[in-house]
């Protein structure tokens, strides 16, 4: 199923456009997995069209359930969706070597550099930024999967086990699920 | 040898921890690094998440080039990164087939379509645990407020990069 959909997908993007595509992301966006794939949202599902908001949502939403970093995770099942076997390599790749290319430089050449005020000021402007970035992407996933009241009140039970409780995420994610299972039977995505 | 061995376990188990975004594996990779294989002294981590933090790409990716490279030059940066990324990789390719078989069992649907609501926790979370790191003052937290609401607002137009390199020349003006 999910390598026909690849196939329908192979004309409209090639594989170094899949490469360039996440290359980018990494290079340019702070913050992590879930900063990222607002990026990833922004440039497959409103420029490009390669996917709707439903699939790109569950795709994220399985990219976080599931243990691992969610850059990676989110570059895996993208890359498959795109282009299969190939894009999962081109994507990760893609989402991977910014980081590595960077810190590298900086670990080697720009440390010194690095505590000048006005790259410190600066990555400091950016960093607030993708704080609005993460609150853009829980907006929209609020408007996808909070449909009643009830929603938001079992939600608010994860952030509260999570917050309050400190417990592990894969605490929260477990109870909710299992407290949204047992108490909307219809829920759609 | 036997660094690059231990180097790449510490990593692939921060790589199986990474759960629920950055800010919550900050913790783990500590305890790897500094408390269980004394590679780091815990200033040098703080240096490195500071760093980490303020970089492109994920914290524990970050962290894994940072560390390898310190312990075992260039080879050490290119072991503790595959090991980081190799389980995410490698849970995906095992769970994949169970997926494609449970697909329309509608017990399997339903969770996973409640699962959206654990998800969203984790965002939430997220949300406030990296606002919490970097938001110090009012001014700060009226900029990330701006970023947001313009995010939403021009969803359609505004490539969200944009909004972060802009945020950073205003950060460049007013710090």
């Amino acid at each position: 199923m999910q390598y026909e959909e690849a196939e329908k997908n192979k004309q409209d993007i090639s594989l170094l456009e899949i490469f360039w595509i996440f290359f980018r992301i990494g290079m340019f966006t702070l913050g992590g997995g879930l900063a990222m794939s607002m990026v990833m949202r922004h440039e497959l599902v409103n420029k490009r069209q390669l996917l709707d908001d439903d699939d790109f949502c569950s795709i994220v939403a399985m990219a976080t359930a599931v243990p691992g970093l969610i850059a990676v995770n989110v570059g895996y099942l993208l890359g498959r969706r795109l282009r299969g076997w190939k894009g999962i390599i081109l994507s990760v790749l893609g989402v991977v070597l910014p980081s590595f290319f960077i810190i590298l430089l900086i670990v080697s050449l720009l440390l010194p550099y690095f505590y000048n005020p006005m790259v410190v000021n600066f990555l400091r402007g950016c960093a607030i930024a993708v704080v609005g970035q993460l609150a853009f992407a829980s907006y929209i996933f609020s408007k996808r999967s909070l449909r009643k009241w009830s929603h938001l009140a079992v939600c608010a039970l994860g952030v509260l086990i999570l917050v309050v409780f400190k417990f592990h995420p894969i605490f929260a994610l477990i109870v909710v699920s299992l407290v949204g299972y047992w108490l909307f039977p219809e829920k759609k995505v | 040898m036997e660094s690059l061995l231990s180097l790449f376990i510490s990593f692939m188990i921060i790589g199986i921890g990474a759960y629920g975004g950055g800010m919550v594996t900050i913790p783990l990779i500590q305890h790897e690094i500094v408390v269980k294989n004394n590679w780091l002294l815990l200033d040098e981590m703080a240096e490195i998440f500071a760093i980490a933090q303020m970089t492109p790409g994920p914290i524990a990716i970050n962290s894994a080039t940072f560390t390898g490279f310190r312990i075992a030059g260039i080879l050490g940066a290119i072991v503790a990164t595959l090991a980081v990324i190799l389980p995410s990789i490698s849970i995906f390719t095992l769970l994949t087939p169970i997926i494609t078989r449970y697909k329309e069992n509608k017990h399997f649907c339903r969770l996973r379509n409640n699962m959206q609501l654990g998800v969203l926790s984790l965002i939430f979370f997220a949300v406030w645990s990296y606002g919490s790191a970097v938001i110090k003052g009012f001014s700060d937290l009226v900029i990330a407020i701006i970023a947001f609401l313009f995010l939403v607002y021009f969803e359609k137009k505004l490539h969200p990069i944009v909004v972060i390199l802009t945020c950073g020349v205003i950060g460049l003006i007013i710090f």
